[in-house]
């Protein structure tokens, strides 16, 4: 099968039923997407497929096709990244790579969201550490 | 002058006595306030690497060859297993197999659901899962003890109850003009941290292990697979350099570690043993569930006469009975106090520390029962508490500082907000403030030590083997030596999380690593400070001269700085303090409770980065609400199966929860308290949250709420009991 | 297992959209598939007047403004974000009920066992209507708000009324929907309405399933309520005389009049 990963086409080898997540870690080495949950309840494997944040740990590799797949290594240069740093939008970072992806899709679809529009749009991604009010802010200030 | 003293160490509220080395600490304390670089807001060091995914965690570890762990644990809460492993060996990329003692962690007595029995590893870990399904086993089911009060009526306890009393209880309740009973209950809360608990195990010799683990304390890992195994502790190499949270619960190794040291014997190959988000949150730990049955009495202007409860911990299989009633008896100087609290033993996972265990429970308890004496006498629940506020530790001896009576004048204009808060109420949504007070420990302790080491490119590296398990202690680390040293924060780099690479740190709880480290790391870097004044000297520099300037001749000269955290004032109580007031509206017709604004002011010493500091009191907020308002892991009432393990069930909060959270730190140095004067910011701020929430509940619709969390279910039945007991007042005759 | 593209609507096998429910059943060895057929070609993506298609996902649905009022409302407090992003219309109608003992694999009536574990057990979260042979409650906002609407299913097969859709599970016929084996729901269509509202009571203020969700959508001087978590199936309100709460849903009652009464409120003329 193949897989287009941050514009670069992947040819690999998995069984039906490997999960996004599985081939993106096990196959490409790709472990900045995580998996905290593996079934699809915290955020953790958000993944962007033809832009749109997905849970990467349900979505099978082989139903991905012909999509490009946006990891969190294809938004090392986003400015959002940097913005999560200066608000301090992250403790322990587990969750935080798929906390970033989902705030990029957020601010590429609407640059200056509103709070309650960012709270409806990262509602998806769980932080035991609860950075949320911090993430919130690293969303409003982005491209400061 | 290295001195030998026997002294008591806490951990998490837990007091042993111990030998310690403890190094005197010359150095004096930096006067209050900001400096250059301690007490002003830094960036983590390592933020940029976190959250580009760039960190590689346990769970991203993959050395080659390496095999993959699933382990087959008891779905019952009690039972007898009868295990055959031998199918599992036949099944495809299966490398070993272990059955029930095999090692010690595997049991075929399953005293709890969640048991390790047996363990497979194989080249993938769906291959290591279907061989594990493979496994031959049968569970004779056996009768589960479930019901904490049952458990205290047969003796099966945990330790002995322990009793604790000042004064006279019974003569304090007759003195008093009101009293006041309730029963509170908590709920069992699931850690949650986003990296399950997990290690992977290499033998590098016959002899040695490697062991890499998401894990709070890299010594006790080190020390406990090196008795585990038999090996001397320094044939145990431990490496964490990032962790994905752990709220109290990693602390020790577990049964996780020692499967996959045993299978990388067996397999001379590295084996993970990771666990799953179920595993998690069935055999990981947990917060327990508590009863407290609670008395106060007071004179009617409030002054407290007498304190009393029966605190039941369903402890679950293992772990301890906490300190639930802490709060009861060490928060108010109240002259008498009366405790006594029980460990259940129960057929259910066992407890683990979890951010202030006990206290977080015991609080709500005390803070909730408070103001429903206040509500009786009609007094301020502020100026109540004021009242009876403790001068001196009302169990002996002296605070090393207090700033409580501080932390309640912040909280004022916080307090104040509650007439303008009520007005806001409509028909059905009633809005409320509501407060609480926090009391724990935080002081830290010796021993740990830290190294600094200086260039001749004027760079510094710390080197202390502790662990930033994503509260920021490395970059508080930096800025501490930063400070001292006189460099810009950007030339210290801080190398931690490994025990082959440094010396010995305390461990990563108890809201004790910075109050713990930070003193060694401020000695080292004093240590080596010194040196390179002494240099400055012998070039003709001037003492201030830059550290880069005075240095630049060494070529591969370094300057090493040892330093040791020196010990904690005797015979003084070292304690945090704070409060919170919350703001909450609740729809009366729904039961729906949300909170909208909480203000927390808490005193913790001094501060060393005001940026991570308010995220930990955010972080502590947030784990409160959920605590307080959705959290609870569920267990079918007859079987004591568990049921809300997976995190569509087990309701975390969500950032569309979060209130507005206003912090405030006193930010005053404990004067007698190391040459930090710091204490540790981890725990403090979930202490009063639930406290805080159900007091403003109150105030916003006159209901107890009186067992957590506040489902709807409870505020529903809590608004009937008020609007009953109303129209009882009301109907009741005049004059009675 | 393979999976393979869908060339028309006759499928061979389980189908599959966006994965969200078939995949977590699959891994949490609930549902055994031998071929997955990939559907998302042959369903259609269209959201027209009064006409949408059953592929399209509800993060589409959530914010177009020709959808009415309920059903937007239902599909923005449905699920997460990504879940949203994810799961078709058709789908969501076709979930499996939250219920914890079904989900951890109990042998209870939904899984033609002889025992509704939840009626003695923990049921906060479950049936208050027709709970008596299983107390599992219908997780889906989105086809409460279609019922509420009065919704026509075309099926691969068929039409039919989205109320015909839900079955009660009986001893002898455990199922919850009408629909056979590799029979698609192909689009949704509805007439459209006055006014609608969607009301969800849930235990956290987004990605939780139903406690309670009322959709009530009026027509004329008619108003249709019908009701998310609270029966087996999505649930007809026909007042709450039928209501009969176990020991620890009782207030799912006091949730739900005090809901119903503001959503009849809300689309009154």
């Amino acid at each position: 099968m193949r897989l287009d990963v941050n514009d670069h086409a992947y040819e690999l080898h998995c069984e039906v039923g490997t999960t996004l997540a599985e081939a993106l870690r096990d196959e490409l080495s790709l472990t900045g997407t995580k998996i905290a949950c593996g079934e699809g309840h915290c955020g953790a494997c958000t993944v962007l497929v033809d832009g749109a944040p997905v849970l990467s740990c349900i979505t099978l590799a082989h139903a991905v096709g012909d999509a490009k797949v946006t990891t969190i290594e294809g938004l090392r240069e986003h400015p959002m990244l940097r913005s999560f740093v200066r608000a301090d939008a992250l403790q322990c970072g587990f969750c935080t790579p798929g906390q970033v992806v989902s705030a990029v899709a957020l601010v590429e679809a609407r640059p200056e969201p509103t709070t309650e529009e960012i709270r409806h749009a990262m509602a998806g991604n769980l932080c035991r550490c609860g950075a949320y009010p911090k993430i919130e802010e690293a969303i409003r200030t982005w491209r400061d | 002058m290295a001195r030998l003293i026997r002294t008591e160490k806490e951990v998490e509220g837990r007091y042993e006595e111990v030998w310690l080395v403890v190094e005197e600490d010359a150095l004096e304390q930096w006067p209050t306030g900001p400096r250059d670089v301690v007490g002003r807001p830094a960036e983590r060091l390592d933020g940029f690497e976190r959250a580009s995914g760039q960190a590689v965690y346990t769970a991203d570890l993959d050395k080659p060859g390496m095999l993959h762990t699933a382990v087959l644990r008891s779905p019952h809460p009690r039972a007898r297993a009868t295990v055959d492993v031998s199918p599992a060996l036949g099944m495809p990329g299966v490398h070993a197999a272990l059955g029930p003692g095999e090692v010690e962690q595997l049991s075929a007595e399953c005293n709890y659901q969640g048991q390790a029995v047996a363990a497979v590893c194989a080249d993938t870990l769906a291959q290591a899962r279907a061989a594990v399904r493979a496994i031959r086993c049968d569970f004779a089911v056996l009768e589960p003890l479930l019901d904490p009060d049952e458990a205290v009526r047969r003796g099966e306890l945990l330790g002995d109850p322990r009793v604790r009393e000042r004064g006279d209880y019974e003569r304090g309740l007759a003195e008093a003009d009101a009293v006041v009973e309730a029963e509170y209950r908590t709920q069992v809360v699931l850690h949650n941290s986003m990296e399950t608990h997990q290690a992977v195990v290499e033998w590098t010799r016959e002899d040695a292990v490697e062991v890499h683990i998401s894990t709070q304390y890299v010594w006790g890992i080190r020390d406990a697979v090196a008795e585990g195994l038999g090996l001397p502790a320094d044939n145990v190499r431990v490496v964490c350099h990032y962790m994905g949270g752990g709220f109290g619960s990693k602390n020790s190794p577990d049964d996780y570690t020692f499967i996959a040291a045993e299978l990388a014997r067996r397999t001379r190959r590295p084996v993970k043993c990771a666990l799953t988000r179920r595993e998690e949150n069935t055999a990981a730990g947990n917060r327990n569930a508590t009863i407290q049955r609670l008395t106060v009495g007071a004179r009617s202007d409030g002054t407290l006469t007498a304190l009393g409860g029966e605190f039941v911990n369903a402890v679950g299989w293992g772990g301890w009975s906490s300190g639930t009633e802490g709060p009861m008896q060490m928060l108010y100087a109240c002259p008498n106090v009366k405790t006594t609290t029980y460990g259940a033993k129960l057929n259910l996972p066992p407890m683990k520390a979890f951010r202030a265990p006990g206290f977080v429970e015991g609080t709500f308890g005390l803070e909730a029962l408070l103001d429903e004496l206040a509500a009786q006498l009609d007094l301020d629940p502020l100026e109540l508490r004021r009242l009876n506020h403790a001068e001196q530790a009302p169990e002996g001896g002296e605070y090393s500082d207090k700033n409580l009576l501080e932390c309640y004048r912040r909280a004022e204009p916080h307090w104040e907000r509650r007439h303008e808060v009520r007005a806001r109420s409509t028909g059905t949504v009633k809005r409320g403030v509501g407060m609480a007070s926090q009391i724990w420990y935080g002081g830290g302790g010796p021993p740990s030590y830290a190294w600094v080491r200086v260039g001749s490119d004027g760079r510094a590296a710390v080197v202390t083997a502790m662990q930033d398990i994503g509260t920021g202690t490395r970059t508080a680390m930096a800025q501490i030596a930063a400070e001292e040293l006189r460099v810009p924060l950007e030339h210290v780099s801080v190398s931690l999380g490994d025990t082959d690479r440094g010396p010995y740190a305390t461990l990563s709880a108890g809201s004790s690593t910075t109050p713990s480290v930070g003193p060694a790391v401020r000695a080292a870097a004093a240590d080596a400070r010194t040196q390179i004044e002494e240099i400055a000297e012998q070039r003709g520099l001037p003492k201030d001269a830059p550290v880069a300037a005075v240095v630049d001749v060494l070529e591969d000269a370094q300057i090493l700085g040892k330093g040791a955290r020196g010990p904690n004032p005797t015979g003084m109580q070292v304690l945090t303090f704070g409060v919170q007031v919350a703001e909450v509206a609740v729809d009366v017709e729904t039961g729906e409770v949300w909170v909208e604004r909480i203000a927390a002011v808490h005193d913790v010493g001094r501060v060393i980065n005001p940026l991570g500091a308010s995220s930990q009191i955010e972080g502590g907020i947030i784990q409160g609400i959920g605590h307080t308002l959705s959290e609870e892991r569920l267990h079918d009432p007859a079987t004591g199966r568990l049921l809300t393990t997976t995190l569509d069930a087990y309701k975390l909060p969500t950032i569309a929860d979060v209130p507005e959270i206003v912090s405030e730190l006193v930010d005053e140095p404990d004067r007698h308290l190391t040459n930090l004067g710091s204490k540790g910011l981890g725990e403090p701020p979930i202490v009063p949250t639930a406290a805080a929430i159900a007091n403003a509940i109150r105030d916003a619709t006159g209901a107890d709420v009186r067992q957590l969390p506040i489902t709807r279910e409870e505020m529903l039945r809590a608004l009937r009991e008020a609007e009953a007991r109303q129209k009882e007042k009301v109907g009741a005759p005049a004059g009675v | 297992m393979e999976l393979r593209q869908a060339s028309d609507t006759t499928v061979d096998g389980v189908p599959i959209h966006g994965g969200t429910e078939v995949v977590p059943l699959l891994r949490a060895g609930l549902l055994r598939a031998e071929t997955l057929v990939d559907i998302r070609g042959v369903v259609s993506r269209g959201v027209a007047d009064g006409r949408i298609g059953a592929g399209v996902p509800l993060a589409e649905i959530e914010c177009d403004p020709q959808v009415p009022e309920v059903l937007r409302e239902a599909c923005r407090l449905a699920a997460s974000p990504q879940l949203r992003n994810m799961g078709s219309l058709g789908g969501n109608l076709l979930q499996a009920t939250r219920c914890w003992y079904w989900r951890l694999n109990w042998p209870c009536r939904l899984h033609d066992g002889d025992e509704c574990f939840a009626r003695e057990g923990e049921h906060r979260e479950h049936a208050i209507f027709a709970n008596d042979f299983c107390a599992s409650a219908h997780p889906s906002d989105v086809a409460a708000a279609l019922l509420a609407l009065d919704a026509t299913l075309t099926t691969s097969r068929r039409e039919l009324p989205l109320a015909g859709l839900y079955r009660l599970p009986t001893d002898d016929d455990r199922r919850t929907t009408t629909l056979d084996p590799g029979e698609l729901i192909l689009d949704v269509r509805y007439d459209k309405p006055d006014a609608s509202v969607y009301l969800k009571a849930m235990e956290r203020k987004r990605w939780a399933f139903p406690l309670v969700g009322v959709a009530a959508v009026r027509r004329g001087a008619t108003t249709r309520v019908a009701l998310a978590g609270v029966a087996p199936i999505p649930w007809l309100l026909d007042g709450f005389e039928s209501a009969a709460p176990l020991p620890r849903n009782a207030y799912k009652v006091d949730v739900a009049k005090a809901l119903v009464k503001r959503a009849t409120a809300a689309v009154a003329g």
